[in-house]
């Protein structure tokens, strides 16, 4: 078998009115998204038409930046496969990324599940980030009413917040807290206008085995501050079994997040096992998952593990350790999973020392 | 306001409770069918109006309604209404010509049903000689008879056409069509899943109409009212057995609590939709009296047929070897899987291990499951819990799992010997291990089992399980490990309040107490008084259910 370079994919997601649809037309336009397959919801939605160059039939149209248009999504699977076959035949330009949006009331787990697991995809396709819009304006309330806007920011690596010349500032300063307790790992960015920079939207997820060091780098930063989130209640005395537990809570359907570092290697098998257990029996309720793992077998390149509810993507071996720090780090999104659930049955099952599980700054 | 007067008052009795709280009573008083008072004459005499039936025990013992925590419901009563009965050390030429004489009889192109031939005659049913009598006794009339364990069928060539076997169809997988080992030709011996499509065959020929599902299940319920039976789980419910159970609930004609335990996957000796599809469908079943709300998980198969998974290998035999210790059916990520299923949809599961590997591995997959899923209020079974490590008898209460004590062999028995040829005299002693169990804290319940042990008689069990020695006088003078007996009030528990828990009614039957279903059973005898070895000759005099007389024993 030929090894064939995987083309990353960038799911774009994001409520109904958030700016979604404004992002993507921005972002179409821009030479660096030249070749790239765009597989939108509506056509009607984007505006197109003084971009195109060519519609050789309904479903797909070429831009003139090299960009092609899909609307074609009832079955991914078959978009992707078919556009990779046109363009191993020919009959359209070669593309080296796709960018999915997903419908506003969409969950995006679906897609991220499909792209993870369909065998037709899974050698030819690489999920390269999930980007999800807040409107600045609506935002906050669509997290209270709306269980499937949760769900999307919880599976984010990039968070865009828009609209924010229209929010004031403290709203937007609640938000931002919002959004950290929901997903404290995901990068934040204010964006008027859909005006984004292509690069703060692609190579965001690290599942490229050849992630730059610096993404490495801020995403561990990222998660250890989520492990150690400084107090904003100092007066406030702690008590109780929960005392340590510097999870983040948020009131959104029981969604919180917390991380954990370990800094002892990690048997393979055994983390395998615990994956399998986890996945198999609160994977509904595990929104997101990630984590960079020394694993004790291979210490010189860490593992990168996603997992999106029961659904895990095969371990991502890195070329190697972005700085001297070789802990692991472990990320997790959850709706109503304790933290001492995760941290015993990772003692119990993975064999992980409880002392060696880190929950604050030494 | 009015005064509210029992419907049924109970008095002059010696009524032992299974509630620690106030273990005897002389009386009680039932009002819509539940206990409105426990006590002495001054608890109910206020209750007793003109209306109230009043009941003299004439100083009788009498206990809460007994609950079998296994038994398949559906059997025993179909065996006793609708098949055609012969023993199973009869002869294959004696069969022929039972069914000879049943077939003259039956109505033209009619099934013929039956049971159970002694699983020793396959070899010889498998032959064209022997199928050339069956075909000759059964003149022309599709006929299947069941073997001993349940497992394998012996079919004539009309019901093997209605099944739509022919010589040249392949073995289905996990089952054997016999075949003559000279000609080649189909002997009628379905082996294992193979009796499943002559099974099929029967259930779509529409032989058993709802209304003998109903009848039959009736029968079987009437007999374990006989033995003061009021609950029961039936350990493999599929389709006809709930909708038998609702239809009888429906009509008021249901005379015990029903648990119903639904198969995750279609067993082995029982046809038609298992598992999540069985599970959607658990609602349209439910009754006042029936509760859908267990799963039946097979692990393993039985060690007299080496088919049960132990750590330690079975002794050596020519076809399997030196090092043969049977294996599980499922995986402890498939099991956890589907625990944590079960679990979700509020299903406990009942587990079948029969070795002591199958034990250990259920134990394991319910301690990750309990380790992910934080406490519960399901109460899982491991049923048959009979071989088990030594180090995994303290799991039961640690992982608050059940014991289910089923069927009654904790003493001597022909099972007992095959387990014995099959993995020696000593390790197969070490068998049901109630004392330790007790002793570390495990819940425990009493089953029968039925029809694997022909009556369902608790009155067996319950003298078995103090004696360790055979009630009925076989294997005289031979006790299993006596060690493991248990004191007869420790027995009753397991056999009432206990059984009920882990039924997950605990709260609504199991004792005598008010507030609970009036499920009450009057014996011929004070137990606690008597020597142990004529426990099973206690006969009951009437059974309650709900407040009404459901049996009474004739003079």
């Amino acid at each position: 078998m030929i090894a064939v370079d995987q083309i990353p994919v960038t799911v774009l997601t994001g409520f109904l009115g958030s700016g979604k649809t404004t992002v993507l037309n921005h972002l179409l336009r821009q030479k660096e998204l030249g070749g790239v397959v765009a597989i939108i919801n509506e056509f009607g939605e984007v505006a197109l038409d003084h971009l195109l160059v060519e519609s050789s039939e309904d479903r797909l149209a070429l831009l003139d930046n090299g960009c092609i248009c899909c609307s074609v999504r009832e079955d991914l699977i078959e978009t992707l496969t078919d556009l990779a076959a046109r363009r191993a035949a020919g009959s359209i330009p070669p593309f080296h990324r796709v960018l999915v949006e997903t419908t506003g009331l969409a969950d995006p787990v679906p897609v991220l599940h499909t792209l993870m697991t369909a065998p037709e995809l899974v050698g030819r396709y690489r999920i390269d980030g999930v980007v999800a819009t807040v409107d600045a304006v609506n935002g906050a309330r669509t997290l209270e009413t709306h269980d499937e806007a949760i769900r999307q920011i919880a599976v984010a690596d990039r968070l865009l917040v828009t609209k924010t010349d229209l929010a004031a500032d403290d709203g937007l300063v609640l938000l931002d807290a919002r959004l950290a307790a929901i997903n404290p790992v995901a990068t934040r960015a204010h964006v008027r206008n859909g005006m984004v920079e292509p690069a703060k939207v692609l190579d965001a997820g690290l599942f490229d085995p050849a992630a730059r060091s610096a993404d490495v780098v801020r995403w561990f930063e990222l998660a250890s501050h989520a492990a150690n989130p400084p107090h904003h209640h100092a007066d406030h005395d702690c008590e109780g079994a929960d005392c340590g537990d510097h999870s983040h809570h948020t009131h959104d359907a029981g969604v919180s997040s917390y991380s954990l570092i370990i800094d002892e290697p990690i048997q393979r098998e055994a983390f395998a096992r615990w994956l399998d257990y986890v996945a198999a029996l609160r994977g509904e309720d595990l929104l997101r998952f990630k984590a960079i793992v020394h694993v004790a077998e291979q210490p010189d390149a860490p593992i990168v593990v996603h997992g999106v509810q029961h659904v895990f993507h095969p371990p991502i071996a890195l070329a190697g350790w972005p700085s001297a720090d070789r802990r692991s780090r472990l990320v997790f999104i959850v709706r109503g999973i304790p933290r001492h659930i995760i941290e015993n049955t990772l003692c119990k099952f993975a064999a992980v020392s409880r002392s060696a599980i880190q929950r604050s700054a030494a | 306001m009015t005064r509210t007067f029992a419907d049924t008052v109970f008095r002059n009795g010696r009524i032992y409770t299974s509630n620690r709280e106030l273990p005897w009573a002389a009386c009680a008083a039932v009002k819509a069918g539940r206990f409105v008072a426990v006590g002495e004459e001054r608890d109910v005499a206020s209750l007793i109006g003109e209306a109230t039936a009043t009941v003299d025990l004439g100083g009788r013992m009498a206990m809460p309604g007994i609950v079998d925590i296994h038994n398949h419901i559906m059997m025993g009563g179909q065996a006793d209404l609708y098949e055609l009965r012969f023993s199973n050390a009869d002869s294959v030429p004696r069969i022929a010509e039972t069914l000879h004489k049943a077939a003259s009889a039956a109505a033209p192109g009619a099934w013929i049903v039956g049971g159970q031939f002694g699983n020793n005659l396959l070899n010889e049913m498998n032959t064209a000689e022997s199928c050339a009598l069956l075909d000759a006794a059964c003149l022309g009339h599709p006929v299947v008879l069941r073997d001993d364990t349940y497992h394998n069928r012996w079919a004539s060539s009309a019901a093997l056409r209605l099944a739509g076997v022919q010589a040249d169809t392949p073995d289905p997988t996990d089952g054997e069509i016999g075949r003559d080992l000279k000609t080649g030709t189909l002997t009628g011996i379905m082996i294992e899943a193979a009796s499943g499509l002559v099974e099929r065959a029967l259930a779509a020929s529409g032989h058993y109409t709802a209304e003998m599902d109903r009848a039959a299940v009736a029968r079987s319920i009437s007999v374990l009212n006989t033995y003061g039976v009021t609950a029961f789980i039936d350990a493999a419910s599929m389709q006809p057995i709930m909708a038998a159970l609702k239809g009888l609930d429906d009509r008021g004609e249901l005379t015990a609590w029903a648990v119903c335990a639904m198969p995750v996957v279609e067993p082995g000796f029982m046809f038609g939709k298992a598992g999540e599809e069985l599970f959607a469908l658990r609602e349209q079943y439910r009754g006042t009296h029936v509760k859908p709300d267990y799963a039946k998980v097979f692990l393993d198969g039985v060690p007299g047929a080496k088919t049960a998974a132990f750590h330690e290998p079975y002794l050596a035999d020519p076809v399997r070897g030196c090092c043969f210790r049977g294996s599980t059916m499922l995986t402890v990520p498939d099991l956890i899987r589907w625990l944590g299923r079960c679990e979700k949809l509020g299903l406990a599961a009942k587990i079948h291990c029969a070795g002591d590997a199958a034990v250990t591995q259920a134990l394991d997959a319910i301690d990750v499951v309990r380790s992910f899923n934080g406490p519960t209020h399901l109460i899982h079974h491991i049923a048959h819990a009979s071989y088990i490590a030594p180090d995994d008898v303290k799991r039961f209460a640690e992982l608050g799992v059940a014991a289910d004590l089923s069927p009654i062999i904790w003493y001597p028995t022909v099972f007992l010997e095959a387990h014995k040829a099959a993995m020696g005299e000593e390790r197969a002693q070490r068998f049901w291990p109630n004392k330790d169990l007790k002793a570390a804290g495990a819940l425990m319940a009493g089953g029968s089992d039925w029809p694997v042990i022909p009556i369902p008689d608790p009155w067996q069990g319950i003298e078995g399980m103090v004696t360790r020695q055979n009630p009925t006088g076989d294997f005289p003078g031979k006790s299993l490990w006596a060690e493991q007996a248990l004191d007869l009030a420790t027995v009753i528990d397991i056999y009432t309040i206990d059984a009920a828990r882990a039924a997950g009614l605990g709260q609504s039957i199991g004792s005598i107490e008010v507030g609970k279903s009036a499920d009450l059973i009057v014996l011929d005898r004070m137990i606690f008084d008597i020597p142990p070895d004529q426990l099973a000759d206690t006969r009951v005099e009437m059974t309650f259910f709900e407040g009404r007389k459901v049996y009474q024993r004739s003079a």
